[in-house]
């Protein structure tokens, strides 16, 4: 995936895809709820993605946030709903441990 | 006369029905009723659409039902939720119908 | 085509974004694609409390096949050039 810099800035548009986000830490929701969180190595067209260093947070009302280790995922595009550019100092102050919070839904399409 | 004929016939186009959107074409800034996925329903202006049924409305009412499960007895009971939008863009994806003028 | 071009008119400006998962983000929209896949800048969850997923999130982009409805700002909203515009493409369809 090689690209010019023109390219990337989409010669003077605005970039509308990913690649603003290749090598940034990154937070994912897919479609059935989960949330995954690693660093955005690669992508194509239709958003499947491979991501490193990934892990899921399990959220739920009663008890604080689990996180899991998933090491790196390709991720199919059609599973993904949104991808977010991770602030990890933002997120490095959060406290997961007493974070509780109700899982996201599916998208039901 | 033929010419008469002609000009009937064109004007008769703009109004004929000859495939579903054109249902739709004849709603532009009419009210109609739109039934939605997940149990939603919507009024409102329609100001624009494509041929995915994606659609631009203006003074727009949804109404959102719903079951709530009671914590304690586990009863259901169905709920509604009204909301209002000046504008909203709907992805044509979720749409299940649309019924034209709903004049009141 | 048609509502491609209208979100490009729409950039810069604040939106609300709900999903078919019912979350709803509001955020500054920055680009939007031909399959209205969206990207937001400073991005908020409506219910921030109970969806928390995203509180260190500035910017996101959105995949256009999850978006539900897009709340629109009233002054953005030209109705007589949509109008004018939607039967040019019903028009060029038929």
């Amino acid at each position: 995936m090689k690209r010019t810099a023109s390219e990337r800035d989409g010669g003077g548009r605005r970039e509308t895809g990913l690649s603003a986000y290749v090598g940034s830490a990154i937070s994912i929701i897919t479609n059935d709820g989960r949330h995954i969180l690693g660093t955005l190595k690669g992508f194509d067209q239709v958003q499947n993605l491979v991501i490193e260093g990934s892990r899921e947070r399990v959220y739920s009302p009663d008890e604080g946030v689990e996180t899991l280790e998933l090491g790196l995922y390709l991720m199919r595009g059609d599973c993904i709903a949104v991808v977010g550019e991770l602030d990890e100092e933002a997120d490095a102050e959060i406290d997961l441990p007493s974070l509780k919070a109700h899982p996201i839904g599916d998208v039901l399409h | 006369m033929a010419a008469v004929e002609q000009q009937n016939q064109a004007a008769e186009e703009d109004v004929a029905v000859k495939e579903p959107l054109d249902l739709i074409r004849l709603s532009l800034d009419e009210t109609v009723y739109i039934k939605l996925k997940g149990d939603r329903e919507i009024q409102g202006r329609l100001h624009a659409y494509d041929q995915h049924l994606n659609m631009i409305l203006g003074e727009v009412e949804e109404t959102v039902n719903y079951y709530e499960i009671d914590d304690e007895t586990y009863e259901e009971t169905l709920k509604s939720e009204k909301r209002s939008k000046p504008f909203l863009f709907v992805r044509g994806d979720v749409v299940i119908l649309i019924s034209p003028s709903l004049r009141q | 085509m048609l509502f491609y071009s209208f979100f490009k008119t729409l950039t810069g400006k604040e939106v609300t974004v709900e999903l078919k998962n019912d979350l709803a983000i509001t955020g500054i929209l920055h680009s939007v694609d031909q399959y209205l896949n969206i990207k937001l800048n400073e991005i908020k969850v409506v219910d921030e409390a109970k969806h928390p997923h995203l509180l260190a999130v500035k910017n996101c982009f959105i995949r256009g096949s999850v978006v539900r409805y897009i709340q629109l700002p009233q002054d953005a909203v030209d109705t007589d050039l949509l109008h004018d515009a939607t039967r040019r493409e019903a028009r060029n369809a038929a």
